[in-house]
């Protein structure tokens, strides 16, 4: 007992003494805080040089920069709000959960109507909570069939499959050449078993949601789905243990030659790149459940969104935000980083990029995670956690219900 | 013992074995760090290098601020040390020569302290150091790491502090000098071994740690390098040959002071080994 | 006798060598009574607070300070964002025993825990053993044994990773060409062999500690204990099992302790390698938590599970140290 005497004086005394310590200057709102998500080794390089040219265009202003990897982002800011230290402006791929908690300005609030219209609007929507557009628009992504047309060539494929059929077909005959060449890459580990799995029920007519936003996770054309992709992982179509192969170890094995088929982002392209092209490739449409359904795309938007903290920052977050989004600064960080455009004006400015060109073309199809819906976090990690177990020798339907009861409750 | 010569030479072989084995993760981690990327994602895999890119050990210091990552380390798992040191020296040593009340209490809570990981408590971790206003500072790391190593040095050098006669002690006394003068004249020294023993157990830790920086630090001026090189698993590429050679300039120096150390490590630890 | 002796003045290995001695095992019978010093005066009843305060300070501010905010959020009700809501009560624990992964994570640590340790133990007896022989090279070799430690093990066990990788691991190349497997395998992706890897390279990390504490423990036992077993004739193995093991037991005991803890709240191993998965396949109680704060974004019940996670280990230690009727610390 004594000891916890001790203990809790020191701690008194610690906090005593830390109360001379500053904190971040909040006073009249000219300093904002801006924690960014690092995409690449460009990133930071990036922002630095946006930063300081706003602050030399803005006297008296100040963006208090925080570039944070991927793998930690998530975690930082969760911490923050917990502690009730929220950045003024965050880049994250998700926005409704702090929506939800009321700890955002809407998107009017701190951007000119100009500015509003010029996002495409498919993604202004996907940018609303309840109504009322939150989340501005960063970046979007779009995921296709990359395919190995060395491979394809060795076993007789002549074209792309465009069903499931056919897709099971290719893998197979791929599967079946001699040496260890893999039909198809299927990374279902928790890195991004969620995108992965999107790919492959929206192609049979399936999602998350339907369209009045109730969690359809276990519907049918899902259970079907999962009971397709289990059927290749069992005929050894795919490699042994897709529950715990991440995105990032699929693509390298892809990029090396030694994979038929993955779902590939514009990014791939470098990882082929950097690898020294050892092979050609060609890029498809993502096959659909049965003939005559329409191909559709899995559409990745990342966000930024800014925090009411009750310092009056407003302004300041409408100027950077207003300075970040002109057709220049924006594309820039587009091109820079290989994603493809939210906003309208740099959507035309960029349409002639041979790379990106089938991304583009697939946006208009593109669906998106639910990410309006503050449970999506939830379900989002328990789709890490659990869906490559389905195909893995745990029941399908099981996984399926349990995630359901996941965003239900 | 007599040695046989056989013996001997069996002893040997299986020596060298182990040796190999313990070895053979950290050769392989040298051969991926020269390796081009081409061949990085190879199968099967090189045993060794076809072309030789001895460019990645230059290129990685380019890549990231690793020079930055280092010094930070260096401070880090430094200071963490002394610190650490110097608050249990005196406490080891108290606990060692005298009873009084609340010894037991105070020896329990360091053996309590020993047992939370900072794992489990980054949360609280970083909930402190945001009202004390030390995000970002190498001071938070260095009192985190030096906070939760602690136990092992206060327990280490209580054992090796038990295992020094007394009487040594007093003959100083009687001598005329002071507790303290005898303390620092005729203790301290033949602790030495105790010291070090504490030192490499706290260094290592400090130098190691991987959790608590993540969360606390997010810029390269404080960042120490276990966090700065997971900055070569990117979200759609893993730079094995530069994480590898990062690893390695981490790796090295501590390699080679333990080198120097490794006698003192065993005398160190033979005190704990004995009294627990 | 070693290269140890010449390090530490022959006073202070007398003590050591004293306190070992007595082939009761009993640790601290040999240790020298304090206070026994007939100084001028006892010590003043604050002075206590001179020597040990620094090291209190350090231990309130840096680990129960925490520990508080810990036991504080696994009774509170935090959203997914991270905003405290107010208070929960036991909701948070109540939950994490409503979770169907809890008890199967539960044995899987209790495995982790006795096999991980127990395995290294043995190996470092062997190993200590070895070490403690004469033969060329001995220095060479037992710098060594300690790399594993110097090297970082969030290093370690993303070497080991990438050499068990499947595309292109180093690990299954060696074994086509040895002909021990005719196909490349997935050594992190089944369950159960994930599961002896990750524990192989826990007792790798683990050994150079443990090997260099009996080590140590090996170099009190004094030499003229074996001369009188050879002289009647005893066997090696005898020799060891009934002088050399029993004289071990408080250095065992040490290693013993201090892998359980660290063991127990070992992270970056299972995280490096397989992030516990598939599912939780291959999560013990620590990684759990850190699942469900991070991916599951459940605050409290990550809380709820790092206080459980606290008391298990206190259980299993003073299991342990009852089981070896080790009278407490002194």
């Amino acid at each position: 007992m004594r000891v916890v005497a001790l203990g809790a004086t020191a701690t008194l005394a610690l906090t005593a003494a830390a109360a001379c310590g500053s904190d971040e200057a909040d006073g009249d709102g000219k300093t904002i805080t801006f924690v960014a998500a690092e995409y690449s080794d460009k990133t930071e390089p990036y922002w630095q040089d946006l930063v300081s040219r706003f602050e030399k265009a803005n006297p008296g202003l100040k963006v208090d920069l925080q570039v944070i990897s991927w793998d930690d982002i998530d975690g930082h800011v969760q911490n923050l709000v917990l502690n009730d230290k929220a950045p003024d402006l965050l880049n994250l791929n998700k926005f409704a959960d702090f929506a939800e908690d009321g700890l955002l300005y809407k998107a009017g609030d701190v951007l000119p109507k100009e500015v509003l219209d010029d996002f495409i609007p498919s993604f202004a929507e996907s940018s609303k909570f309840e109504g009322e557009q939150y989340g501005l628009p960063f970046i979007a992504s779009a995921r296709l069939l990359f395919y190995n047309k060395d491979l394809f060539a060795k076993a007789k494929i002549s074209e792309p499959p465009k069903t499931w059929d056919e897709l099971k077909e290719a893998a197979k005959k791929i599967s079946d050449l001699p040496g260890d060449a893999i039909g198809y890459g299927l990374p279902l580990g928790p890195e991004e078993a969620q995108g992965e799995f999107q790919i492959w029920i929206n192609s049979n007519g399936g999602h998350w949601v339907d369209d009045q936003g109730n969690w359809t996770i276990d519907s049918p054309e899902n259970l079907e789905t999962l009971q397709f992709l289990k059927s290749m992982v069992d005929e050894g179509l795919t490699q042994p243990n897709p529950a715990k192969t991440d995105r990032a170890d699929v693509i390298e094995a892809f990029a090396a030659g030694r994979i038929g088929m993955i779902r590939g982002l514009p990014q791939t392209h470098n990882n082929i790149a950097d690898q020294g092209n050892k092979f050609e490739y060609g890029i498809a449409p993502n096959p659909v459940a049965e003939e005559g359904m329409e191909p559709s795309t899995l559409g990745v938007q990342d966000y930024l969104m800014a925090f009411d903290n009750g310092k009056g920052a407003q302004e300041t977050l409408r100027k950077f935000l207003t300075f970040f989004y002109q057709e220049e600064n924006y594309s820039k960080f587009i091109t820079t980083e290989g994603f493809l455009p939210t906003t309208q004006s740099a959507s035309e400015a960029l349409s002639d990029d041979e790379k990106m060109k089938p991304f583009v073309e697939a946006l208009p199809q593109a669906k998106f995670y639910p990410v309006t819906d503050p449970k999506w976090t939830a379900v989002d990690g328990a789709v890490k956690q659990q869906i490559g177990k389905a195909v893995q020798g745990t029941d399908p339907k099981k996984v399926l219900e349990q995630l359901q009861k996941t965003a239900e409750g | 013992m007599r040695a046989h010569p056989i013996r001997t030479a069996v002893i040997a072989a299986l020596a060298w074995l182990v040796a190999f084995f313990v070895l053979a993760p950290y050769l392989y981690m040298f051969v991926t760090a020269l390796k081009p990327r081409s061949e990085v994602f190879t199968f099967p895999q090189g045993y060794l290098p076809e072309t030789w890119q001895w460019s990645n050990f230059v290129e990685v210091w380019d890549r990231i601020p690793l020079f930055e990552y280092l010094r930070n380390t260096l401070i880090i798992a430094g200071l963490s040390t002394v610190l650490a040191v110097a608050v249990a020296l005196p406490a080891a040593y108290y606990t060692a020569r005298r009873r009084f009340r609340g010894r037991r209490a105070f020896l329990l809570l360091v053996l309590v302290t020993q047992m939370f990981a900072p794992t489990a408590l980054v949360i609280g971790i970083f909930r402190e150091m945001k009202v004390l206003g030390l995000t970002d500072t190498y001071l938070a790391l260095i009192l985190t790491n030096a906070g939760f190593n602690l136990a092992f040095s206060i327990w280490i050098l209580h054992a090796y502090f038990s295992s020094i006669p007394v009487e040594l002690e007093e003959a100083a006394l009687l001598d005329g000098c002071g507790r303290l003068a005898a303390l620092a004249k005729v203790t301290l020294p033949l602790a030495v071994p105790g010291v070090i023993t504490a030192v490499i157990f706290t260094f290592i830790a400090a130098w190691n740690e991987f959790i608590v920086a993540l969360t606390l630090t997010t810029d390269a001026d404080t960042q120490p390098l276990t966090v700065g090189i997971t900055s070569f698993i990117g979200e759609y590429q893993v730079q094995w040959q530069y994480l590898f050679a990062a690893s390695l300039v981490a790796v090295v120096p501590v390699v080679v002071l333990f080198a120097f150390i490794e006698r003192y490590l065993v005398s160190g630890l033979t005190a704990g080994s004995i009294k627990g | 006798m070693t290269a140890t002796s010449k390090t530490v003045p022959a006073s202070a290995a007398t003590g050591v060598g004293k306190a070992g001695g007595p082939p009761t095992g009993k640790p601290g019978a040999g240790r020298p009574s304090p206070g026994r010093g007939k100084r001028p005066g006892t010590d003043h009843p604050l002075t206590p607070l001179l020597w040990l305060g620094p090291a209190l300070l350090l231990i309130a501010g840096v680990v129960l300070w925490p520990v508080v905010e810990m036991v504080l959020t696994s009774v509170r009700e935090v959203s997914r964002a991270g905003v405290i809501r107010g208070w929960a009560g036991l909701e948070n624990f109540e939950a994490l025993f409503d979770e169907p992964d809890l008890v199967p994570v539960l044995i899987r640590t209790l495995i982790w825990v006795v096999g991980v340790v127990g395995v290294t133990l043995l190996i470092s007896l062997g190993l200590a053993q070895l070490l403690n022989a004469r033969f060329p090279g001995r220095k060479l070799v037992r710098w060594a044994m300690i790399v594993p430690w110097a090297a970082s093990v969030v290093m370690t066990a993303i070497v080991w990773r990438w050499i068990l990788d499947f595309f292109h691991g180093m690990g299954n190349t060696i074994l086509l060409d040895l002909g021990l497997i005719d196909a490349p395998r997935d050594w992190l992706g089944e369950p159960g062999l994930a599961w002896l890897w990750l524990m192989w390279v826990a007792v790798f990390v683990s050994l150079p500690f443990t090997t260099y504490v009996l080590l140590a423990g090996l170099q009190t036992i004094p030499g003229d204990v074996y001369e009188a077993a050879q002289v009647d004739g005893a066997s090696r193995w005898r020799t060891y099992r009934t002088i050399t093991l029993p004289l071990l037991k408080p250095a065992v005991l040490v290693a013993t302790v201090i892998n359980v803890i660290n063991v127990f709240n070992s992270f970056p191993i299972i995280w490096a390698m397989t992030r516990g998965g598939p599912g939780h396949d291959t999560d013990t109680t620590t990684t759990f938590m850190f699942k469900l704060l991070r991916l599951d974004k459940e605050v409290g019940q990550s809380a709820a599970m790092a206080v459980l996670n606290f008391l298990m280990i206190v259980v299993m230690v003073l299991f342990y140290l009852k089981a070896v009727r080790w009278k407490e610390v002194d």
